[in-house]
Parts: C-alpha cells; sequence; structure tokens
C-alpha cells in the first residue's frame, strides 16, 4: 500500500493524534503525538488492511543540534588535545527526544515509519512492548543509551551498561566520567607511550626488562 | 605367578603370608604402573585418533616421531602445576574424591588376567569383583561434585551417578550369558572355556547369537559406564563447563584423568576376556603369539573402536539416556539372558 | 521479562515442594560469560528446577563498545571498519549493509562490476558464517568431527577474502561507492568458483552425512527449541531462524538491495522433516541450504563479471551525506542487518541506529526457552546462531 494512504487511514483512526506527514523520496514519515503512539501502533498492526506485523526497529534519537548543520556531534569525543588531554566541552543541550519507529508487513509487503518527540525534560514514551515483544530490549536500550523512560515498560533496567553506570552515553550532551566504580575511564591516547621515559629511548619504556626464567 | 612365589618362599627365604605380602606389594606397583603408562599412551593415542578423524595430525613436534612425547610432556606439566581448593569447597572431600575415583579404577585392574600364568589376584568370584569395585567411581564422582561447591560441578555429578548407576545393570547382565556359558566367574576359567579359535569366542554369533547381542550390550553400556562420548553426560563439556571436575587442577585433575583412560582400558579388556577370548590367539596356528599380546591387542582394538565412536557421534541428551537404558537396554539384556539359557538348554551347552 | 519466573506445567515459585514438609527452590545458575555454550560472552542466568529450566534472563554488555557513539566522531568512511566488528565472522555483510545505508543516503550509484564484487565477497563471508554456525551447532551437540571440517572449508574462504581484502578475518574491503580493491588478477576468479564447486557437490554432502541426518543429532534437535511463526514474528527474528520457522521471507529477494535479483536461487525455508516446523533442526537445515545456494549466486556473480570501474568516487577521505533519514536493511548471515542513519548534512552521521539481527533473534530465548531442560537451551541458543559482536555493538 502507498505510504501516504496508510497514513490516511492512520490519521482516520487517530483523529488529531496525528501530527502530520513528511513525503520524501528516501524515507516518507509519519509524525505523532506522544501519548498515543501505542494506540497508533496498534492499530498499524491490527487493522486487517495494513497487517504490521514486524516492528524492524525502534531508534532513540537525540535531536539536539540537529538543526545547526554539522554541530550534532557529541561532545565527549571531540578528540584530544596536542598534550595528550580529551578535549571537553560544557555545552548543555536543549533539544528534543525521538524515537523512531520503523514497521513491516510480512503479509501485504508494505513499510511505514513512525516518529514522536518528546521535551528532554519528560523524556517518557508509552512503550509499545506488549504489541511486538521485541520491542521490550529495543526499549531497554534506548533507555540505557538515550535515557529514554518507557511508560509501562515491564523491564526497565539497563540493556549493554552496567546497572549501576550514570548518565545516557547517547545523549549529545554526555561527558563520560572519568571514573567509574575506581575504574579510570579516559584513557591516553594510544599513539603516546603510557609509561614514563626514563632511560632507554621513546620505544622502551623504564621497568621493561626482559622477564626471567 | 608360580614362579614368583618359589622366588619369594625359596630364594628369599620368606614364608608364605610375607611371599604373599610380597607378591602383593609388587603386583600394586605393577599395575599402578602399567595403568599410569596406558593413560598417557592412550591420551597420545586419543589425539592421533581424533586428528586424523578430523582431517588433521594431533601432535607432531615433542619427541620428534608423531609427537610421541607430548603425553609425558603433558604430565609432566600437570604435575607442575598449582593444586587450587576454592575456598568454599569441602576440603577434605575434594581432596579424597580423586583419590576414589582412581581406586575404582585400581583395584578392578587386579583381577585382569592378563595371560594363562599371570593375574594380580587370580580368584573365584573374579568378575563380580571387578564389577563391585568399579562401582566406587561413582561415588568418587559425586564426592568430587558436590565437594567443588560449584553448581555445574554438582549438576555433572548428579548427571554422572544416574547414569553410571542406571549402566552398571546392562553392564553386569551383559556379562552373565557368559558366565552361564562358562558356569564360573572366574575371568581365567571365561579364558579358558574359549579355547579354540575364533569360532569358539562367545562373540560368534552361529554358536549362540544371544552372545553376540549381548557383546554390544556390553559395548554400549561400557562406553556409558566410562562417561565417554556419546554418553559424555557428566563432562558435556558444552553444557556443563567440565562436569565434576570443573574446580580441579594440576594434580588431582590428573587423577581423573588417569582414571577415565584406566577406566576405558578396563572396560575393554574385561570386553576381550567376556567375549574375544581373552589371551587365546584367533586362530590356532598362531600360538607362537604371547598370550599377553594378544589380550593387549583386542583390548586396545577395542579402545580404538571406542575412540572411533567417541569423535563421529554427537552426544545424546541426558533423558534420552536414561531412555536408552532403562527402556531399551536393560529389557533386552534381560532379554539376553533367557534367550542365551534357552539356547544353550536346547544345543546342550549348558555347564 | 518481569521478574517473577514463569509457572511451568503449573509450577513457579514457592511450589516447588516435592517432598512434604521438605522446602526446595530454584537453582540459579549462571551460564556465562565464560560458557563454552553461550558462543561468546553472553551471560544466561537461568532458574532451574534439577535439569528443567524455569526462567531464562540474558545478561548483555560484555562486548559493548558503543559504535553507534563512536560513528557520530567518526566519519562515513572511516566507520566501516566499525561495522566489521559487528558480525565478526561475517563482516563482508556487515560492510555490505552499512555501505549500502549511507549510498541510499547520498543517492550514490555503484558501478556494476562492484555490486557483483559485493555479492561474490558478501556470500563467501555468508558461507564462512554459516559454516561456523554449522561447526558450532554440532559442537553444542557433541559433535567434534564436523567443527573441525568446517574450519577446513572456512580456511578456503578466509585464504580468499585475504587475498582479495588483504584482510583474513576483518577486511574493510567496502566503501561506499564501491570497493576498496578491484579483484586481484592473480586467478581469483577461478579458484572461487573452483571452491564453489567443491563446496556445494563434495563438502555439503560431507556433512549431511556426518552430521545433519545422523540419528543422534536429529533426536537431539528435532522437535526442540520450537519457535513457531507468530513468536518469530513478533520477537523480530530474522534470517535463517524467521525462514527455519516456515516465513518465506529474505531481504535479497523481498526487499531488494544490490544485484540479487538478476540471480537465480531460491529462498530457503523451514519445513519440519524431522519433527514441527521451527524447530532446531530446521533452523540448522536452512543454513546448510542456504550454503548451496550462497554457491549459486557465487557462481552466477563471478560468472558474469562485468567490465568497468569498481569505484564510483575516487577515494576521497571524506564524503558528505546529504541531510536525511532512512531505515536500509539488508540480510546478513546472522539475518535482517539494519542501520538507521540521521544524517544532518555533516561529514558524520548525526546518528546511527544499528538494528542488529543477533540482538533480536536472542531475546526470543527468553520464551522459548522456559521448560526446556538445560541440554535443550544449548540446543536453542545454538541454533539462534549469535554472535556477542553483533549483540553488544
Amino acid at each position: 500500500m502507498e505510504q501516504n494512504a496508510i497514513y490516511e487511514l492512520l490519521a482516520g483512526a487517530l483523529g488529531d493524534g496525528a501530527l502530520g506527514f513528511t513525503e520524501n523520496p528516501l524515507e516518507p514519515w509519519a509524525a505523532v503525538e506522544t501519548a498515543k503512539v501505542a494506540e497508533a501502533c496498534r492499530f498499524l498492526r491490527d487493522d486487517p488492511r495494513l497487517d504490521f506485523d514486524q516492528l524492524m526497529c525502534l531508534s532513540g534519537i537525540d535531536w539536539d543540534g540537529f538543526d545547526e548543520a554539522g554541530k550534532g556531534k557529541s561532545v565527549s569525543i571531540l578528540g584530544y588535545s596536542d598534550d595528550g588531554q580529551p578535549e571537553k566541552s560544557d555545552r548543555v543541550a536543549t533539544g528534543d527526544l525521538g524515537v523512531a519507529y520503523h514497521l513491516y508487513s510480512h503479509a501485504l509487503r508494505h513499510k511505514f515509519t513512525l516518529r514522536v518527540r518528546v521535551t528532554r525534560e519528560s523524556a517518557t514514551v508509552p512503550t509499545i512492548s506488549g504489541l511486538w515483544s521485541t520491542a521490550a530490549w529495543h526499549e531497554r536500550e534506548a533507555w540505557d543509551l538515550l535515557g529514554l523512560k518507557f511508560a509501562g515498560h515491564p523491564d526497565p533496567r539497563r540493556m549493554l551498561m552496567e546497572e549501576d553506570w550514570v548518565g545516557h552515553p547517547l545523549r549529545k550532551d554526555y561527558v563520560m566520567p572519568d571514573l567509574w566504580n575506581g575504574v579510570p575511564l579516559q584513557g591516553q591516547p594510544y599513539c603516546a607511550n603510557p609509561f614514563p621515559v626514563e632511560s632507554g629511548g621513546p620505544d622502551k619504556p623504564a621497568g621493561d626488562k626482559p622477564a626471567e626464567g | 605367578m608360580q614362579l614368583l612365589y618359589d622366588f619369594f618362599t625359596g630364594q628369599a627365604g620368606m614364608d608364605l603370608a610375607g611371599a604373599h605380602i610380597a607378591v602383593a606389594s609388587l603386583m600394586a606397583v605393577l599395575m599402578f604402573t602399567v595403568m599410569a603408562l596406558c593413560a598417557i599412551i592412550f591420551t597420545w593415542m586419543e589425539r592421533k585418533v581424533a586428528g586424523f578423524m578430523q582431517s588433521r595430525y594431533g601432535p607432531m613436534y615433542t619427541g620428534r616421531w608423531h609427537g610421541w612425547a607430548q603425553a609425558v610432556a603433558d604430565m609432566l606439566k600437570i604435575l607442575g602445576k598449582e593444586d587450587i581448593i576454592p575456598g568454599e569447597a569441602d576440603k577434605g572431600m575434594f581432596q579424597f574424591a580423586p583419590i576414589l575415583v582412581l581406586l575404582g579404577s585400581l583395584l578392578a585392574w587386579a583381577a585382569i588376567p592378563w595371560a594363562p600364568d599371570f593375574v594380580a589376584a587370580d580368584f573365584d568370584l573374579g568378575l563380580f569383583y571387578i564389577f563391585a569395585v568399579s562401582s566406587l567411581v561413582v561415588i568418587g564422582i559425586l564426592m568430587a561434585g558436590w565437594s567443588s561447591n560449584n553448581k555445574w560441578a554438582l549438576y555433572g555429578a548428579a548427571r554422572g551417578a544416574a547414569q553410571m548407576v542406571s549402566y552398571e545393570i546392562p553392564l553386569a547382565l551383559a556379562a552373565i550369558p557368559v558366565v552361564m556359558r562358562t558356569g564360573s566367574l572366574n575371568p581365567q576359567d571365561i579364558i579358558i572355556a574359549q579355547q579354540g579359535g575364533i569360532w569358539n569366542w562367545n562373540i560368534n554369533p552361529i554358536m549362540n547369537p544371544f552372545l553376540f547381542i549381548a557383546f554390544f550390550m556390553y559395548f554400549i553400556a561400557s562406553i556409558a559406564e566410562t562417561n565417554r562420548g556419546p554418553f559424555d553426560m557428566p563432562e558435556t563439556e558444552s553444557e556443563l563447563v567440565a562436569g565434576y571436575h570443573t574446580e580441579y587442577t594440576g594434580m588431582r585433575f590428573a587423577f581423573f584423568f588417569l582414571s577415565e583412560y584406566a577406566n576405558l582400558f578396563l572396560v575393554s579388556m574385561i570386553a576381550t576376556m567376556l567375549f574375544l577370548g581373552g589371551w587365546w590367539a584367533p586362530f590356532p596356528g598362531m600360538a607362537w603369539i604371547p598370550p599377553a599380546l594378544n589380550f593387549i591387542i583386542k583390548g586396545v582394538l577395542l579402545v580404538f573402536l571406542n575412540m572411533w565412536v567417541r569423535w563421529t557421534l554427537p552426544r545424546v541428551r541426558v533423558d534420552q539416556l536414561m531412555f536408552l537404558c532403562w527402556k531399551v537396554m536393560i529389557p533386552l539384556s534381560l532379554l539376553c539372558v533367557v534367550g542365551a539359557g534357552l539356547w544353550m538348554m536346547a544345543w546342550g551347552q549348558l555347564k | 521479562m518481569a521478574n517473577e519466573p514463569t509457572m511451568v506445567n503449573g509450577r513457579g515459585w514457592g511450589d516447588q515442594d516435592h517432598v512434604p514438609g521438605i522446602k526446595s527452590e530454584l537453582l540459579e545458575l549462571n551460564m556465562g560469560p565464560q560458557h563454552p555454550a553461550t558462543h561468546g560472552v553472553l551471560r544466561l542466568l537461568l532458574h532451574t528446577d534439577g535439569e528443567i529450566v524455569y526462567k531464562v534472563t540474558p545478561v548483555l554488555g560484555y562486548l559493548h563498545r558503543c559504535a553507534e557513539k563512536i560513528a557520530e566522531g567518526v566519519n562515513y568512511k572511516q566507520w566501516v571498519v566499525y561495522t566489521d566488528r559487528f558480525d565478526y565472522l561475517a563482516p563482508m555483510c556487515c560492510n555490505h549493509a552499512y555501505v549500502t545505508a549511507v549510498e541510499k543516503l547520498m543517492g550514490q550509484a555503484v558501478p556494476e562490476r562492484a555490486e557483483h564484487i559485493r555479492v561474490a565477497t558478501s556470500e563467501l563471508s555468508r558461507i564462512a558464517s554459516h559454516l561456523i554456525a554449522l561447526a558450532t551447532f554440532g559442537l553444542d551437540m557433541g559433535a567434534w568431527t564436523p567443527l573441525l571440517y568446517c574450519f577446513r572449508e572456512r580456511e578456503e574462504i578466509l585464504n580468499l577474502l585475504e587475498r582479495i581484502s588483504g584482510g583474513r578475518m576483518l577486511y574493510n574491503y567496502m566503501i561506499p561507492g564501491g570497493v576498496r580493491y578491484d579483484v586481484p588478477n592473480d586467478n581469483w576468479v577461478a579458484d572461487v568458483l573452483d571452491f564453489v564447486d567443491l563446496m556445494e557437490h563434495n563438502k555439503l554432502p560431507e556433512y549431511n552425512t556426518l552430521l545433519s541426518y545422523n540419528k543422534i543429532f536429529i533426536e537431539r534437535t528435532a522437535d526442540v527449541g520450537i519457535i513457531d511463526a507468530k513468536t518469530a514474528l513478533d520477537y523480530g527474528c530474522t534470517g535463517p531462524v524467521l525462514r527455519g520457522s516456515g516465513v518465506d521471507f529474505d531481504c535479497r529477494r523481498d526487499d531488494p538491495y544490490s544485484v540479487y535479483h538478476k540471480f537465480d536461487w531460491q529462498v530457503q525455508i523451514g519445513h519440519g522433516e524431522k519433527g514441527t516446523v521451527g524447530d532446531c533442526w530446521d533452523r540448522y537445515i536452512v543454513r546448510a541450504r542456504e550454503i548451496e545456494q550462497s554457491c549459486r549466486i557465487i557462481r552466477q556473480a563471478l560468472q558474469t563479471l562485468p567490465d568497468g570501474p569498481y569505484q564510483a568516487l575516487a577515494l576521497k577521505a571524506i564524503v558528505k551525506v546529504p541531510a536525511g533519514a532512512a531505515y536500509t536493511r539488508v540480510e546478513s548471515s546472522k539475518g535482517e542487518l539494519g542501520h538507521y542513519i540521521i544524517s544532518d548534512g555533516g561529514q558524520t552521521a548525526f546518528r546511527n541506529k544499528v538494528r542488529s539481527p543477533s540482538f533480536c533473534n536472542l531475546q526470543v530465548v527468553e520464551k522459548v526457552g522456559v521448560g526446556q531442560m538445560v541440554s535443550d537451551l544449548v540446543a536453542l541458543v545454538g541454533s539462534l546462531d549469535i554472535v556477542l559482536g553483533e549483540i553488544d555493538r
């Protein structure tokens, strides 16, 4: 089915929950109201004309800095200064967070993309893990890496990072901590010699004697 | 044997009791040495057999000729390793378990008839004794798994105990037709009854088809009894890490290792003794071959067969293993016992 | 899922009193992160009652490098090396997925010759990956010898890929707009064709006789770990796992990319020949049969290898991608490997979300693993063919 026809059906079902349809040749997408996303997904899944039986992907996005072209870089990996210290920035992100849902129907062979945007302060999206079980892990990953809370999620733990990790790495204003449980995290640039050079030249660090026995 | 007694009572001037003790000690040392040697040789053999089955060479460098010294080197390495006892383990039991496992196999070696006049302990209940003492291994495995205080080890031990206790039944049942034919539990008598070439061996299907079936029952049960593939439930390296010896290192691990190969050769030798004519040469004209050599060659061939099976087949699941034992093998071996008896009655072979 | 263990056969927590008066409880068992059956650093937290598993909780992240964060810091071409590290058993497929996604955003056309080379190398990689899948699955079932046989053939593939890309395991071979090097002129094409013939007519039958149709192997895998089509779709399973469940879907055919539409081959699905549709044996045999189809594709791709350039662009260090967002998926050896790339028009991706097939496939053990025996759970995880580099990214 054509993308805009799908959107027509969705808009009919959601009413003013559907916020608009962006048509572009690359990937058209529909924006829906955050609170209505579970409802939209349920409609897309259950309506026999649409029959989206698979959630291909669920991506959390930090939209901060997107409009300033080229400046949407993560700040904590700016690079290293000349004396080997990691560059840091005190940028405070203010942009929205977002979630993109990519759906596919195996029976009818069509795709559809939904996007929602939430403010950085609330950062809460209704869960759709009751609709497609695969969403459960994707949502956990989005919580872990972007700090998006999914209301009603059955198992809202971190997915990939440690349970007691602080911060959400994929946020644009994330700065990696120097220490985690006493483990130093900020390494030296790997090209530099980590050993103090006292004797024996640059490629023979001090104290590096061949093991005996 | 008589020569040894003569030596100790005559030249060494001992009385009969002293000679008994001297011969027993000598035999114990000899058997232990042979057993350790077997483990080393079979380790190397297993590697080579596995290698050739998997289109590779196996060890090739240590000792120049086909890596013959690899197993020796490994044994030396393993002796030099640190003996780690987990902090939460039950220390006494943890230390004693490998010894018990080894003891179970070593004791059984005493009754193996290597040649007409050479058996460490020649007594009438030999076969019964072998089956009895080899059950000690189960206790050792259970102790090892429990005392390690490791859940995987416990799984391995529980599986191992269930498996070995179950498979002892078909193992013993498969030997009963042979005992019925011989009318004796003495290993030497069993072998002597198979005199006269390959057609007089107990495996001959024309003489008694039920004995032929019993051989395969015995062989399958013996693989399970030695915990080797496809019945290596207690170890199952892809499921239980290493089963009951997960926590063992160094010398204590070597004891388990030694006992595995000692057991392997033990069950092969018992199979030889029961079904393949023991130390008799296969054909009458080959009497010039030393009996002990006959015996060992047949045993090694069975070991090879065992390795062949191990490196070819996938592993069965633990419930399938139990199914095979209780619902297939035990009824079949019982059938063998009854069938063999009826067959012998019908042809007048019963003693 | 939830913290309460699932009920199995009407029993759950507090219900395990086998003997009246003696309190028993479930055994908590850590399978991994160092365990031979978890294919890497996966940790499965099991709650078991004897051999029966009551609850499976996968714990991930032991190999987490946050490649998605790195994607925001390095430019598009530099990130190709990180895709190698996703599925390190089939890096060419991962390369292919990423460059396809970038080219789609750029609107970049790729020369025909480059596409043929990409298809051939991707399929070689797929064969290598499937060989590992068969080998390690056999190993999980206790069959050692097939492992060595499969690695023998994989070695050949690695040699061939080394000749074309310079790397044995991690290739960094494809770039947006083409491939990094042309086909070497040392008879590479003929050697690949020889290998493909050998693989299809000689080696695959060997595996089948040794492992696939072995009675014990069938006993262990048929009717075990059944994932029906509905569950597979619900959990977002893709690739051989989905096809093993009887769903006739393959991105190469149904969401065509590259030049797969030019070749004659079939999508293989599980039929439940030895048990039920969607059991471990079906997933295994789908992979074995896909090796055969990959051989057919490689043969056609290389026999019709067109002349012409192998790169669309001169090798400029920095590729600029116009602003936009697109989700692109390709069929990697493990399943649907998707990249959702958002570009803000700069040199680096604004956001690059990787939808890795193993990540989605693994989740199904939470449901299907419950009520199985520990040995069957090993079979299930083995038959999903996961790669932790891809799950943790």
